[in-house]
């Protein structure tokens, strides 16, 4: 068994603050009819972090996302979330794919509330949060349209309000921006940080895109192919608030290179 | 604009046949002029108008019943996965069968001269179309959104009717518009093979016609069913229309609006 050891040891403090884990994998492993798509992985993420994950496509980021979500059962290790086993359970995550999947049917508001409806009956009060936030975030004046007249940023947007309004303390995004261009994608990713501060989540995200993901996060993990696994955990230690001038940050680039170097199979 | 144009490709249409009959000296007994044809009806609308009227009902009884029975055989087919191997293949089988021939064994079973084959005969055709789109429309929701409830926590009873439900209600009213066209058809041919002991239909009526050389009245007769037909149509398509309301606009109607009117009732 060839456990790749990346959980920090010094994960329960961190720039001398006293942090809590909120998510702890130990060991997780999947496997496909004998294709290891997910080799024994450790992962801790602390508390109101936001830790990137970037890999080459098929490298099981994904799996590693349907395993904490509970959509994939793992076929070893343990999944806890806030000292609480969830492997094999549902309803503790919030969970975004590239794809906004929003109801067509559904006005904006009622797609923003779309997690309480499946999960039990919609009140007024969900109802007045769900104006509340897409007024706070620039939707306030669609909240009556249905999706296929916003934008792809826009719907973007209205998914994760939807996302957002599950309460879960951990926020799952799987390549949320992939799909947009890249002024919009930029927009996204500053609008997404204010989002995440104010809301003092904990999100884990998944991208292709290195600048994105030393932009965003405060961890970034790369991941590795055949089999699956985490490979290096970088720190990202760049000021917040960020603007995009930091993306010529010597720092930056220090950084960006040393991802791309471990991207294509160098070691740390 | 919208709602003229059918009527005036319709009215073209009777042109037309004007046209021919005029311009070959088509004989009246062969074909009769389209308005000759009207005045048939009007002249006997005091004979026919009960008569339409009951195969009005028909149609229409027989059209809801086929779309209640519709749904239900798609939901169970798509929802349970061993019940559509073995419920398919005979509810394809049923439509092979000529309706004509299985007419007659219905109304020996149903009872002959009763009214029961005739809405039988019509559910049986308008049925299926009304399956196989329901069938289709909850078979294809995407999975990614399938899963997107399970990661929420969603019972597979919400997931069914927040999720699954309005994404087939499209496919469903494909189903009906075409059950619709067929309705009229079934209840004619219902009216044929059962008509009422001592009594009269407009398809004995039309049959009556024919054997006295009154072609004016067979064709006039044709032409108000199809109006039925059309108008049955068009009514189930104004129905869909009102119930997918996303599919043409872009901003809610009013009292959709959940965020001006008061709060509301929601599952
Ligand atoms: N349900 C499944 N059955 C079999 N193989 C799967 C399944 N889901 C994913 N895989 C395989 O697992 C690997 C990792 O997939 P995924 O986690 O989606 O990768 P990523 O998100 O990093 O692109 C891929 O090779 C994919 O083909
Ligand atoms: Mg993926």
């Amino acid at each position: 068994m060839s456990v790749v050891e990346v959980a920090r040891d010094d994960g329960a403090t961190l720039k001398g603050v006293t942090s809590t884990v909120l998510l702890d994998l130990r060991a997780v492993e999947k496997v496909f009819a004998d294709k290891v798509v997910l080799a024994p992985t450790d992962l801790r993420v602390d508390e109101g972090s936001f830790v990137s994950i970037v890999g080459p496509s098929g490298c099981g980021k994904s799996t590693l996302f349907n395993v904490i979500a509970g959509l994939l059962r793992p076929d070893g290790g343990s999944v806890t979330l806030q000292g609480r086993d969830v492997v094999g359970a549902t309803g503790h995550v919030g969970y975004m794919l590239q794809k906004d999947l929003l109801v067509p049917w559904r006005t904006v508001e009622d797609n923003i509330t779309m997690a309480a409806r499946l999960t039990r009956r919609v009140g007024a009060n969900d109802r007045e949060e769900a104006r509340e936030i897409a007024r706070r975030y620039g939707l306030g004046e669609f909240l009556d349209h249905y999706p296929k007249a916003l934008s792809g940023g826009m719907r973007q947007r209205v998914a994760f309000m939807r996302t957002l309004v599950t309460h879960q303390q951990l926020l799952l995004l799987d390549e949320p921006f992939g799909a947009l261009d890249a002024q919009t994608r930029l927009d996204m990713q500053k609008w997404l940080l204010d989002v995440w501060r104010e809301s003092g989540r904990t999100v884990l995200f998944i991208t292709h895109d290195v600048d994105e993901s030393i932009f965003l996060s405060d961890r970034i993990l790369v991941m590795s192919p055949r089999p699956g696994r985490i490979v290096a955990d970088v720190d990202n230690p760049l000021a917040r608030p960020r603007d995009i001038d930091i993306l010529t940050d010597p720092t930056f680039v220090a950084l960006k290179a040393r991802i791309m170097h471990l991207l294509h199979g160098g070691t740390s | 604009m919208r709602v003229v144009t059918p009527f005036i490709s319709i009215g073209l249409l009777l042109l037309v046949w004007q046209a021919v009959v005029v311009g070959f000296h088509v004989k009246p007994y062969v074909a009769p002029r389209p308005l000759v044809a009207l005045k048939a009806v009007s002249d006997n609308w005091g004979v026919l108008w009960p008569l339409v009227l009951e195969i009005i009902r028909e149609t229409v009884f027989g059209f809801l019943g086929g779309a209640v029975i519709g749904v239900f055989f798609g939901v169970v087919m798509a929802k349970v996965r061993f019940l559509q191997r073995i419920i398919y293949p005979q509810l394809i089988l049923s439509q092979a069968v000529p309706v004509v021939a299985i007419a007659f064994p219905l109304t020996v079973i149903l009872g002959f001269g009763s009214v029961k084959p005739i809405i039988a005969i019509v559910i049986w055709i308008v049925f299926f179309p009304v399956t196989v789109n329901v069938l289709d429309g909850l078979s294809h929701v995407d999975q990614d959104l399938l899963n997107l409830a399970r990661v929420y926590g969603a019972s597979r009873w919400r997931t069914f009717i927040h999720i699954e439900v309005p994404g087939a209600v499209t496919p469903l009213f494909s189903g009906l518009k075409i059950g619709a066209t067929y309705a009229i058809t079934g209840a004619f041919i219902g009216e044929l093979v059962s008509p009422p002991l001592g009594g009269t239909n407009l398809a004995l009526y039309v049959e009556h016609a024919n054997s006295n050389f009154d072609p004016a009245s067979v064709y006039g007769v044709t032409l108000l069913m199809a109006a039925i037909g059309v108008a049955w149509f068009l009514l189930v398509a104004g129905a869909g229309t009102l119930a997918t309301p996303w599919e043409r606009r872009s901003v809610a109607r009013r009292w959709r609006r959940r965020s001006i009117a008061a709060p509301q009732v929601d599952h």
